[in-house]
């Protein structure tokens, strides 16, 4: 890949992919892999962006697939989805940001199922019912209840009234 | 007051630090951790793995004497070879900027049809392996007539009464038949069963990913 290419086409959205993996990551050295793995991807797959959506919701797209689906290798050389690897507490990644608030809830969106994950990270993102709908490939009429839902949990959890 | 999600959400992203994005070095060289281009590596070092072991089985059988177990070898392994080189370009064609229902049902049924094509391919391919090596030893050279043959003139020597079919103890023709049977009946749960254990928690989690996208539309 160019540096060209990750200065002018990545970096400037980096902010969404760091939201992303760090929501599909319980360690700093999972989360620099899995950073380098979507710049990867969005490389490879660039030519297949048509100009249908917005740059920024295409690499919204390819970041979020790409957490889905990666594989790491345990210590132990097993291979799971990312969150199978995640321990319940995700007690490794309690200092990644220095607002303590964040670090809690990220902590929270953490013990979500993936896709609980990716909604509620879109919703915090500030897109429509509609653009989420889309980006995971549902209709629009159940966002809205899961959204509540979730944030009930997520609140819950910051009470810790859940695990 | 108690903060809202969404407030520490904003407050926390308007501090400097939180979105410093990791240094990237050598990035194109370093191995991938998706699962596709594992699938990818996975596939290409197992057909070159099989062409490389056909070619050289096919010659070590020719100086063997058992060139017709070779060459049976060598075309089994080949279409599964070709087969699989199709099977593998579709990885290709799953596009990772689809949304992601689209994204997982493109990988998941990509890895279906390798499933159900390869346990097809099992269900054929244990016989036929199993038959080269009958037959290749049948018509191997045993001091100018076949292995085979001979054997069965030996098994007449103990045995007149032996019942033959097509010059061949038909006891002979049973215990092939049911072997074939049973290779036949347990190639394909072989396949799936070898497949389960490396990748059964990946596929599993698949289906509760599409699911989960599923119920939002129920």
């Amino acid at each position: 890949m160019s540096s060209d290419f990750y200065n002018i086409s990545i970096l400037p959205f980096s902010g969404i992919i760091i939201k992303l993996c760090r929501a599909y990551t319980n360690s700093q050295e999972d989360f620099e892999d899995y950073y380098q793995e979507v710049c990867l991807q969005i490389w490879r797959s660039k030519d297949n962006f048509r100009e249908k959506s917005e740059w920024s919701t295409w690499v919204y797209r390819i970041s979020l697939n790409v957490c889905l689906t990666l594989l790491k290798k345990k210590k132990n050389n097993s291979q799971h989805f990312v969150s199978d690897t995640l321990p319940s507490d995700g007690s490794e990644y309690n200092n990644a940001f220095t607002d303590e608030s964040l670090n809690l809830l990220y902590d929270a969106i953490r013990k979500l199922s993936e896709i609980d994950r990716a909604i509620i990270m879109l919703y915090l993102e500030e897109k429509s019912y509609q653009e989420i709908g889309d980006i995971i490939g549902t209709n629009t009429n159940n966002i809205g209840v899961r959204v509540a839902r979730i944030k009930i949990r997520l609140k819950k959890i910051l009470d810790g009234k859940i695990n | 007051m108690e903060k809202s999600i969404e407030n520490i959400w904003k407050e926390g992203f308007l501090k400097s630090d939180a979105l410093v994005a990791p240094k990237i070095n050598n990035l194109y060289s370093q191995k991938s951790i998706h699962i596709i281009d594992k699938f990818k590596r996975m596939f290409k070092i197992n057909l070159i793995a099989i062409v490389a072991f056909s070619f050289i089985f096919l010659v070590v059988s020719y100086f063997v004497g058992v060139p017709l177990m070779g060459a049976i070898f060598f075309v089994t392994l080949m279409v599964l070879v070709i087969i699989n080189k199709r099977l593998l370009n579709g990885l290709d064609r799953i596009d990772k900027g689809e949304n992601s229902y689209q994204y997982l049902k493109a990988f998941n049924q990509w890895i279906k049809k390798q499933v159900a094509v390869n346990k097809r391919i099992s269900t054929f391919m244990y016989p036929i392996i199993f038959m080269s090596i009958i037959i290749g030893f049948w018509f191997k050279d045993a001091e100018g007539i076949p292995l085979g043959k001979r054997l069965v003139n030996e098994v007449l020597f103990g045995f007149p009464d032996t019942y033959l079919l097509f010059g061949i103890p038909l006891i002979g023709i049973v215990i092939l038949v049911l072997i074939i049977g049973l290779l036949a009946f347990f190639g394909g749960k072989i396949y799936q069963w070898d497949l389960n254990i490396i990748y059964g928690r990946v596929f599993r989690k698949l289906e509760e990913l599409m699911a989960d996208i599923e119920s939002l539309n129920a």
